[in-house]
């Protein structure tokens, strides 16, 4: 094998990786405090929480900043997500997991749902500064 | 491999566990962008989850996605390899800086979500 051929293959695998260790930290920093207060304590009333009511949530949807904070904590997560899941199919017994199919269902899945996030951040509020 | 190895062993059982982490927090972040979407829909039409069923399924899925941070964070010591003045950083307190960012970071996420609501 040429060392361009090696170069080639080992650049796709170096970005799945860094993709799948950062959406995994982020995953971890990041996620469970949205899940206690947006999921839990927000819903049973036991703190005012910014999505509870419809011109709070807008207006923190609109910021710049938000958007690409929630781009982040969103879509980056679900490479991590495709790969354990797909290795977990693996060591189940799978084998179709490992095919280049189940790659594309599974990664190119996380990529189509950074697309939808995309288009979801940028078609529901407009963005403002204020 | 027997279908049922997973059982055998402790270790193997919560290996899976973390793997598995990752569908239930999927299925919340998706639960979440819709939630983002359901506000395009305008002012009349909102209505935030609020229901038992939907606090039961936060519940669940907040147990996979702390077990998912403390699995992830605790192999920070183990991954991560840095080097201050020539010497090496202990992975000891590697693992101890994650787990102080993420306490961090849960208290500013916290603090903006109740802060900015009314």
């Amino acid at each position: 094998m040429s060392a361009e051929h090696r170069r080639r293959v080992a650049i796709p695998h170096l970005f799945w990786w860094f993709m799948f260790a950062q959406g995994g930290g982020i995953a971890a920093l990041f996620i469970p405090v949205h899940i206690l207060v947006q999921g839990i304590l927000g819903p049973l009333g036991i703190v005012p929480v910014v999505d509870r009511h419809y011109d709070t949530w807008i207006s923190i949807l609109g910021n710049p900043i938000v958007k690409l904070y929630l781009l982040v904590i969103i879509a980056v997560p679900f490479f991590h997500f495709a790969h354990r899941l797909r290795y977990l199919l693996v060591d189940f017994g799978v084998k179709a997991a490992k095919s280049l199919p189940a790659q594309v269902i599974f990664y190119g899945g996380a990529v189509v749902v950074t697309g939808v996030t995309i288009w979801v951040l940028l078609t529901t509020a407009p963005i403002s500064l204020g | 491999m027997p279908a049922a190895w997973w059982t055998r062993n402790r270790h193997y059982f919560l290996y899976v566990v973390r793997e598995f982490t990752a569908l239930p927090i999927a299925l919340w972040m998706l639960w979440f962008l819709v939630e983002i979407k359901r506000a395009g829909d305008g002012p009349a039409s909102y209505r935030p989850h609020g229901s038992t069923g939907f606090v039961i399924f936060s519940v669940v899925c907040l147990f996979f996605a702390l077990y998912h941070s403390v699995t992830f964070l605790s192999l920070a010591g183990v991954i991560i390899h840095l080097k201050v003045l020539d010497r090496p950083v202990p992975s000891r307190l590697i693992v101890l800086t994650m787990f102080g960012l993420w306490a961090l970071a849960s208290v500013v996420i916290a603090a903006v979500l109740i802060g900015f609501a009314r």
